[in-house]
């Protein structure tokens, strides 16, 4: 028990989930239920009023069809009463009885016969009985006299009971066999001057006539008349051929003549009525009246249900049909709808998830670029501003910078098309450039090692326009190299110029690309300014582009303001977003400014040594070291870490920048304002750059380690900074000491 | 600059005198090498009198270390000024040798 409720409660919880769920499901049983719950009461009303109609017009069938019955039945009663004083005045004579009956049967043709049945001994020379009758055979009256002692009337019971009654009557039907044909006959008693009846006077009317009168007009096509006696002997019925119609006539006079049965009285109390179903399982009613008045017939009509509601069963059929076609249609709609609603649900979901990485990527790309500033503040020589801002949520254009051995290492790119494709390929590129530009100081070389890269299972034929410059920050020699990108501004004194470059193909194209290295001195209080197509291309509403040469008028008035990078970049942009308005940023938008002040060096002392390159000039050199910190009063220790540092960085000149056995100068100048010591270690040897030597491992054991690297490896730990140039044939190694 | 080589105790006492340019590290060398192979004997590398040091010299140290290490004895510096153990640390070497 505890089980089945478990289950029952099992049941209905998955009924509701599986409701909720399937929200058309639930729109259509919802449905069905109140249509076929309004359907349902909408039949029961139809029924109830076509039943009180069925009673109210099988009633008025049953008064009319009364009605003309005892039309027929008073008809036939006066013709025959309006001739028994015609039959009394010559009741002496026997004969004048066939007259009567001819006038009788000539004012109604629609009876059958009439007839005289004398009381015994009525007329001695006619014999004991005497009945003469007259009838109509085939449009002619005859007449006979039919008694006889077989066929002896005073035994018939109608005459016998007249006899007693002394009264007129209708018989029940019954068969005539002279005539053969089913009969009913009224019977008058006729009395001579003492009131003794002398004989019966009777009028034989068809059952047919009865019948054709009733079968006129049925209220329901298949509903017929029963006409009944007063004891419930049929008098006409249907004239059913069907055997079965026979039996359903003869099961109605039955529960009709059976008080068991149920019966009940019509609303009106005019007739009384009961349900019967035949043979064939149809169903119906019954209504039945007995005569007001004699003869006490009963009248019966049937009628069947199937005829009576066949309009509401074929309208409920319809509307049963109508209603599922509907409920169809319903289930179809809302299916498609959830359908696009779960649809849309899921793309809405889908879009929701997308967004939120690509809100994710946005950060990360905001991150792998720089993004404080000012980058170097502790730096009075350098300052760079930078900026990209992408169409869509993430894009395609890159800038960065770095410092590296008082260089400053800066690219700008412009990967084709935008959105998240060109933002992967500028992630790429990202790394690729810093990777390249860890150990190489050439800007063509870093450039032709990102494009080879790059180059590779590059299928999407992307490109990318790239612009990479390395500055150096004592020299300010500017090393650049542009693979297809917008050639970078200068700004100075007040007034701006293009950067002279050669357009390289750009990056991602071929694999075999050459890039070559140009170079500008760049002048102190020089402002350089990168940019993508992004701001040149700058559209409006109305297509009109930003253009160059309003990129230029921009910058000739920011460079006439001394504007700092972050000013200029600001400027540029405020006037941009002011030029397009209200029209979409249609790429993405990034600059660059880098301005590079190099302070003035006032010497306070410079000093220069020239040895050759053998390691036995050192005690020369270290003379030379002592004199300088002597001179500039430096304590023991410091100038102990200075002495080592430059004489490591000499000593790697003297050993590798000249090939062996192969003599060669070595220049060391020393320059000092005071706050800062330069050293500049000068050879003319092969070019050679000891800053991407490898330095020892200080991690390794003892085992592991090797003996060299040790010596650059101090110049880096003992010097603030570490710079190599190449120039004018020459190498150029720059150290640097904050001494104040 | 200045390098002698002793032996007491059973153990090589090496004393370092004045400045060890890349230059003065050529001479010790010469003066040093013997230790590179120091027959399980310890050694004592007196640094009381070194005032200064080049990475030329410190190799010549590492190889002496090494060739220790290989036949199972030990190196110990001794007096080392501030500024050379300095010079130490930044190389890494500092771990590596023994001092007193």
């Amino acid at each position: 028990m505890q089980r089945k409720e478990s289950s029952i409660v099992d049941w209905w919880g998955w009924l509701i989930k599986h409701l909720k769920t399937h929200v058309g499901l639930t729109v259509i049983i919802v449905a069905a239920i109140l249509l076929q719950g309004i359907s349902s009461v909408q039949y029961y009303y139809t029924r109830s009023l076509l039943a009180d109609e069925l009673e109210s017009r099988a009633e008025s069938e049953l008064s009319i069809k009364a009605v003309v019955v005892k039309n027929l039945l008073n008809m036939s009663e006066n013709s025959l009463s309006g001739h028994i004083w015609d039959l009394k005045r010559n009741i002496i004579y026997p004969d004048s009885s066939y007259s009567v009956m001819e006038w009788v049967l000539r004012s109604h043709p629609d009876l059958t016969g009439c007839w005289v049945a004398y009381v015994p001994e009525h007329f001695p020379d006619k014999g004991r009985l005497f009945e003469p009758i007259a009838w109509w055979d085939h449009g002619e009256i005859r007449n006979a006299e039919i008694a006889s002692e077989g066929r002896d009337y005073t035994q018939n019971r109608y005459y016998k009971t007249v006899m007693a009654t002394n009264t007129s009557m209708w018989t029940d039907v019954y068969h005539e066999d002279l005539m053969d044909m089913d009969l009913v006959t009224y019977i008058i008693p006729i009395h001579d001057s003492q009131e003794d009846i002398v004989a019966m006077f009777g009028l034989d009317m068809s059952a047919n006539l009865l019948s054709d009168t009733l079968d006129y007009r049925h209220i329901y096509p298949s509903s017929y008349i029963l006409l009944l006696t007063e004891k419930g002997q049929l008098i006409v019925g249907p004239r059913h051929k069907k055997d079965n119609k026979r039996e359903e006539t003869q099961q109605i006079i039955r529960m009709i003549n059976d008080s068991t049965v149920e019966k009940s009285l019509s609303k009106s109390g005019r007739s009384h009525v009961f349900s019967i179903r035949n043979a064939d399982g149809d169903e119906g009613l019954v209504f039945y009246a007995t005569f007001k008045g004699e003869p006490k017939w009963q009248i019966a009509v049937v009628c069947y249900d199937k005829e009576v509601y066949a309009k509401l069963i074929n309208m409920r059929r319809t509307i049963g049909f109508l209603t599922v076609l509907a409920l169809l249609v319903l289930g179809l709609v809302i299916t498609r709808f959830a359908k696009n609603d779960r649809k849309l649900q899921k793309a809405k979901m889908e879009q929701e998830r997308i967004g939120s990485e690509l809100r994710i990527a946005t950060h990360i790309q905001k991150e792998m670029l720089p993004k404080t500033f000012p980058p170097y503040p502790e730096r009075d020589d350098i300052d760079v501003y930078g900026i990209q801002i992408p169409a869509r949520e993430v894009g395609g254009d890159l800038f960065d910078f770095f410092l590296r051995n008082e260089k400053l290492f800066f690219c700008i790119g412009d990967v084709s098309g935008k959105g998240v494709p060109s933002a992967m390929v500028m992630a790429v590129i990202h790394s690729l450039f810093r990777m390249a530009s860890a150990h190489e100081n050439n800007p063509a070389r870093i450039m032709q090692t990102i494009n080879e890269t790059s180059c590779e299972g590059n299928d999407s034929n992307i490109f990318v326009t790239f612009f990479i410059g390395v500055l150096d920050l004592p020299t300010g020699y500017l090393r650049y190299c542009d693979a297809g990108h917008e050639a970078p501004l200068v700004l100075f004194n007040g007034q701006y110029s293009e950067v002279n470059v050669n357009p390289h193909l750009p990056i991602g194209i071929f694999n075999d690309v050459k890039y070559g290295v140009e170079e500008i001195q760049l002048q102190p209080d020089s402002t350089i300014f990168l940019y993508t197509d992004g701001l040149t291309e700058a559209k409006r509403a109305s297509k009109q582009m930003f253009g160059l040469e309003r990129t230029k008028e921009v910058l000739d008035k920011c460079a006439r303001q001394q504007l700092t990078p972050q000013q200029i970049l600001e400027t540029i942009s405020d006037e941009v977003h002011q030029f397009i308005g209200d029209a979409e940023q249609s790429d993405d938008l990034t600059m660059l400014a880098i301005r590079y002040t190099p302070r003035q060096f006032e010497s306070t002392l410079m000093e220069t040594l020239t040895i050759e390159n053998d390691v036995h000039e050192v005690p020369r050199f270290s003379q030379f070291m002592k004199s300088v910190t002597g001179k500039l009063g430096l304590e023991q220790s410091l100038a102990r870490r200075l002495r080592l540092a430059v004489e490591e960085a000499v000593v790697n000149v003297i050993n590798y920048a000249y090939p062996t056995d192969t003599k060669g100068d070595v220049t060391i100048k020393v320059m000092s304002d005071g706050h800062t010591l330069h050293f500049h270690i000068i050879d003319s040897g092969v070019a050679f750059d000891p800053t991407l030597q490898e330095t020892a491992d200080t991690t390794l054991s003892i085992e592991e380690r090797q003996v060299g690297g040790l010596g650059i490896l101090l110049v880096r730990e003992l010097m603030d900074s570490v710079n190599y140039e190449r120039m004018d044939g020459k190498n150029v190694l720059t150290l640097i000491k904050y001494i104040k | 600059m200045n390098t002698t080589i002793e032996e007491i105790d059973g153990k090589y006492v090496a004393t370092l005198h004045g400045e060890m340019d890349t230059a003065a590290a050529l001479e010790a060398e010469e003066v040093l090498k013997p230790l590179y192979t120091s027959n399980g004997k310890d050694v004592i590398i007196d640094c009381s009198d070194l005032e200064y040091i080049a990475s030329s010299g410190l190799r010549i140290l590492l190889n002496i270390l090494k060739g220790a290490k290989a036949s199972g004895s030990k190196v110990m510096m001794r007096g080392v000024n501030d500024d050379i153990k300095n010079v130490f640390k930044l190389t890494g070497l500092f771990s590596i040798f023994d001092f007193e």
